[in-house]
């Protein structure tokens, strides 16, 4: 059987990406998965095409880490579905890694320099 | 939180499941609004998630561990398999029953009796010292036998000791104001608790103020199971009274539940200190006495100091008190050869973190010949069940390539089958530890003494590596053998597969016939060696001859009274109904101990005997009681006492043993001559040979009549406060025991009986060693037998079901029935040669280890090995042709059908 890595999923996107997309979008409030993947979709203009399937394991793994916490509700047009909130230490983390991310944007702005052109 | 997510695994999958629901719900109902039909609207929102079965099993394996799914999923496979197939199961786990099960219950015997050390502080760095050479003195006991102020000596060597202690193990008459008990106790010096590292369970321990001067502190501690069992666990015990052997002594203590004494075999009832002895103990060993050796004495080394260091280190002061001994007043004159090997004597030092036990040195190599042969008996039921994994690989190998063909790893092939032996290798062992409590019960009954047949932790932890091991073993052949098989096998290839397997199952019998070969040559030997003991006998009619021991001595009565007693008692023991003759020895027969002397025979020269005589005091009825033959002489009569003020002679009359007669008077008649007790050049000779009579085995039924030189001399020529009773009785000896009973209490309602039984029974008791191996390894044959013929007659059915088109063919084309039996049969011929051949060499190589248990035979002995060999090949080849003969009796037409 052949083994797939765990980032198969997440097509072309940089590793981690797709948590901090995940945790900007529950910055607004609670969402269910369903929710969460048009949003990510919607708001990087459609750029970040991504398999909405792979959304799962990354809040499964999200929820382990303790960044967020799920509970089954009804949704707006009254279906079962489950809803994800974040927790402080997601909104820390969250911070963090923007901090981290704008600095290696500017480290590689450097590198790169002004446009030639 | 590893583990959580991993139990909750199950629930995880299906949380996802809705979940992933929940989303498809959501996105066919956002496109149903945009006006699609619902069937592309279902189709549009499965494409937009992507392959939820992938999405499921990425969250699965976040949650779950590996190695630990893969082991279960292949536990519940080989269940699964194990429920399928019960005729393999129930066979296999028997097999592996039986050989962990007496795996467990000899384990349990080897342990507490060889491994397990003593209860105490620091066990390790206990030692016990013992004298190496001639110690010129007398001896109370068996071996590593020391004197009392030699312990004292030893504990100012405070260079390697942190402390010495010494005890002495013996029985006495312990009374609680009732009838008084024969029981086992410890005489101990004051530093044993002490040195031990024991605290009491109440009261106070012996310490080194009850050990200062004799008879200063008639003091006991009591052992917490005798406090429990004979004193009610009264909580007010300490300060209570004892009578030991009539004299009254303060139990002071009592002692810890774990701790019982120093000899793993055998619990005393209460410690006594050293210098209440005299009361205490029913010899009388002269306490301060260089050459009384009785004691074990045991060290405590200083930590950081080996038994070696001691042993070196000990030597000089050990040389000095040598010298200083030799000119004690008490030291006895010796000739000059004696004083040299007095002083070539060595000291001693040996680890003894286990104590010290008579048992364990006489059962230590009988208990590593069982332990032998019950791992050669687990191998071979590993055998058996790799054998049967093996055949039953070959029929699934259609199911393998199958499988293996479908993806399935090599791993997920021979993982089940390594978990299936593991399985079934536990399975055994559960049922082993049910059985093994009543093994080791039957084994203990054969020692009788005071060890466990409970099981503890320290079997189940044996059995249960045994049990692993066991399974890794029986797996691991067709686990090798299963990952072998090639996927794109040809026909032809697969069969070259199919042959290897069998050749493998073949060398696997072939070495259970080997096994069992050795096991059962084993049997022949010991089985021989009990019979031809028994058969031998020890030279006299044994039934309806009884014994007893009595001794008015050490129960309060003088000397003089003593010796009226011990007449009164053989007067109306003799004018008992019932009782055709009553006589009395000084010492017990065939009880393993003996009284021996060298002698110095005045003939026509003057010669000493160059080995020493056994003799014993015994009554004129003696003879006629055994039953023993007089063939030259006379007996005893009153003429030949010694005259009591007469102090030049120690006996005036003496009889010697036919073996005696002839060693040294050849073919002359010694009736007349003279001898004299001891070989000095001043021994005199004034003891005159009255007559000559057949001998019987003195110390074991091994002794021969032949091969021991005896001497008998008047029982009442010397003090005669005590002995052994023997009587001829009529009628069942229950009648008789009654009757003596009464005659005892007669004469002295308060004197106690020792020891009271049949010639028969102590001679069987006297066996018990060699009946042990004999029943057990017969035990053990048996198994084996049965586990090789099981195995043979699997290998065989194999082979005959695997030829049966080609006997077909044979037969079609004219070969008779019996050629076709023939062919199967050749095979079984070849394993059953194999395994003969392959165990002769390690019966040669493995007699030397049990030929000092053996008697009358030879640890390579032809007559036993053709036997064991001719019986096992009839048994084998008998289960090997019912197969054959199956085989050979398929109509042609129907055998060419086959398959």
């Amino acid at each position: 059987m052949a083994r797939k890595t765990r980032s198969d999923g997440r097509g072309d996107m940089l590793l981690g990406t797709l948590d901090m997309l995940i945790l900007k979008t529950l910055l607004l409030g609670p969402a269910h998965g369903h929710t969460i993947a048009h949003v990510i979709e919607k708001s990087s203009d459609e750029a970040l095409q991504v398999e909405h399937g792979s959304l799962y394991p990354a809040l499964h793994r999200l929820e382990d880490q303790g960044l967020i916490v799920s509970f089954w509700g009804t949704s707006e047009n009254n279906r079962k579905a489950k809803y994800y909130r974040m927790t402080a230490a997601g909104k820390k983390h969250l911070t963090h890694e923007r901090s981290r991310w704008e600095s290696l944007v500017q480290a590689v702005a450097r590198v790169l320099g002004p446009a030639l052109e | 939180m590893g583990w959580r997510r991993f139990w909750q695994r199950k629930l995880r999958d299906e949380d996802i499941a809705q979940e992933l629901e929940s989303y498809l719900a959501h996105e066919e109902d956002e496109r149903a609004n945009a006006g699609w039909s619902p069937e592309e609207a279902r189709s549009a929102a499965l494409r937009k998630l992507g392959n939820v079965t992938a999405i499921r099993e990425e969250v699965y394996r976040m949650n779950t561990l590996a190695l630990i799914d893969a082991l279960w999923r292949d536990v519940r496979y080989s269940l699964r398999q194990l429920r399928l197939n019960p005729g393999f199961t129930v066979t296999a786990l028997a097999s592996l029953a039986l050989g962990i099960g007496a795996n467990a219950a000899i384990f349990s015997l080897f342990d507490q009796l060889l491994l397990r050390r003593l209860p105490v502080r620091e066990p390790e760095r206990l030692v016990l010292v013992d004298w190496i050479g001639s110690k010129v003195g007398t001896n109370w006991g068996s071996a590593n036998l020391m004197s009392y102020p030699l312990c004292r000596d030893l504990q100012e060597q405070d260079r390697f000791f942190d402390g010495v202690f010494c005890r002495h193990p013996t029985v006495s008459y312990i009374s609680t104001g009732d009838r008084p008990e024969p029981l086992p106790i410890e005489i101990v010096s004051g530093s044993y608790f002490g040195v031990l590292g024991i605290r009491p369970e109440m009261g106070r321990l012996i310490e080194k103020a009850d050990d200062l001067a004799p008879e200063s502190s008639p003091v006991v501690v009591i052992s917490y199971q005798y406090w429990k069992s004979k004193l009610g666990e009264a909580p007010d015990v300490v300060g209570r009274k004892l009578l030991i052997n009539r004299y009254p002594m303060t139990i002071i203590g009592v002692a810890p539940a774990t701790f019982r004494g120093v000899d793993p075999a055998e619990s005393p009832v209460l410690w006594i200190p050293a210098t209440m002895n005299g009361q205490a103990n029913l010899e009388s060993i002269p306490l301060l006495s260089r050459r009384a050796q009785w004691m074990h004495i045991f060290g405590r080394l200083k930590p950081g100091v080996s038994a070696e260091q001691a042993k070196t280190g000990l030597r000089p002061w050990f040389r000095s008190m040598l010298e200083a001994d030799l000119k004690d007043a008490d030291f006895p004159r010796v000739t000059p050869e004696q004083r040299r090997n007095f002083l070539a004597s060595t000291i001693d030092v040996t680890p003894a973190p286990g104590g010290r036990s008579d048992l364990r040195n006489s059962m230590k190599e009988p208990l590593w010949v069982l332990m032998a042969g019950t791992l050669l008996l687990l191998l071979l039921s590993c055998a058996n069940v790799a054998n049967l994994f093996l055949a039953r690989g070959a029929a699934r190998m259609g199911e393998v390539t199958t499988r293996l063909a479908l993806g399935a790893s090599r791993s997920r092939i021979t993982g089940p089958l390594l978990s299936e032996s593991l399985l079934i290798a536990l399975g055994g062992g559960a049922l082993a530890l049910l059985v093994a409590p009543y093994v080791s019960e039957l084994l203990l009954s054969f020692v009788s003494n005071k060890l466990s047949s409970r099981l503890d932790y320290r079997v189940f932890l044996f059995t249960f590596v045994v049990c692993v091991a066991t399974g890794g073993l029986c797996g691991m052949i067709p686990a090798l053998q299963a990952g072998r098989i090639q996927l794109f096998s040809s026909l032809k290839e697969r069969s070259r597969t199919a042959r290897l397997s069998v050749r493998l199952r073949k060398a696997l019998v072939a070495g259970q016939v080997a096994f069992t070969l050795i096991l059962l040559i084993g049997v022949g030997l010991f089985v021989q060696t009990l019979a031809r003991l028994q058969a031998k006998g020890p030279g006299f009619a044994t039934s309806s001859l009884l014994m007893f021991r009595a001794s008015p001595a050490s129960n309060g009565y003088s000397d003089v009274d003593a010796k009226r007693v011990m007449r009164e008692l053989l007067q109306r023991l003799e004018n008992t109904p019932g009782v055709e003759s009553a006589a009395i020895a000084n010492t017990q027969i065939l009880a393993g101990g003996t009284s021996s002397s060298s002698m110095t025979i005045q003939s026509d020269r003057r010669i000493v005997t160059d080995r020493a005589v056994h003799f014993m005091r015994i009554t004129p009825g003696f003879f006629a009681t055994l039953g023993t033959r007089l063939v030259a002489g006379r007996n005893f009569e009153e003429r030949d006492l010694r005259d009591p003020k007469n102090n030049e002679t120690d006996y005036r009359s003496i009889i010697v043993s036919e073996s005696f007669a002839r060693r040294y008077f050849e073919n002359r008649n010694p009736v007349g001559h003279r001898l004299g007790f001891g070989n000095r050049p001043d021994t005199r000779t004034n003891v005159e040979i009255i007559g000559v009579v057949k001998g019987f085995s003195r110390r074991t039924l091994r002794d021969d009549r032949d091969n021991i030189e005896q001497a008998f001399v008047p029982y009442w020529d010397r003090q005669a406060g005590g002995g052994a009773f023997y009587l001829r009785v009529r009628g069942g000896p229950e009648a008789a025991f009654a009757s003596i009973r009464a005659v005892v209490a007669q004469v002295d309602p308060a004197l106690p009986i020792v020891d009271m039984i049949t010639l028969d029974d102590q001679i069987a008791r006297s066996l018990t060693t060699e009946r042990m191996l004999a029943i057990l390894s017969s035990g053990f044959g048996a198994i084996a037998l049965l586990l090789s013929v099981v195995g043979l007659y699997g290998v065989i059915s194999f082979v005959a079901a695997h030829r049966t088109q080609e006997i077909g063919i044979r037969m079609a084309l004219g070969a008779t029935r019996r050629s076709a039996v023939w062919l199967i049969a050749r095979d079984a011929l070849v394993m059953i040669g194999a395994g003969i051949a392959v165990a002769l060499p390690c019966v040669w190589a493995l007699s030397r280890f049990v030929e000092a248990r053996l008697f009358g035979v030879h640890g390579v002995d032809g007559p036993t090995i053709a036997g064991a060999s001719a019986l096992l090949g009839l048994v084998a080849l008998a289960s090997a042709m019912l197969p054959a003969w199956r085989a050979a009796s398929v109509s042609p037409t129907e055998a060419l059908r086959y398959e």
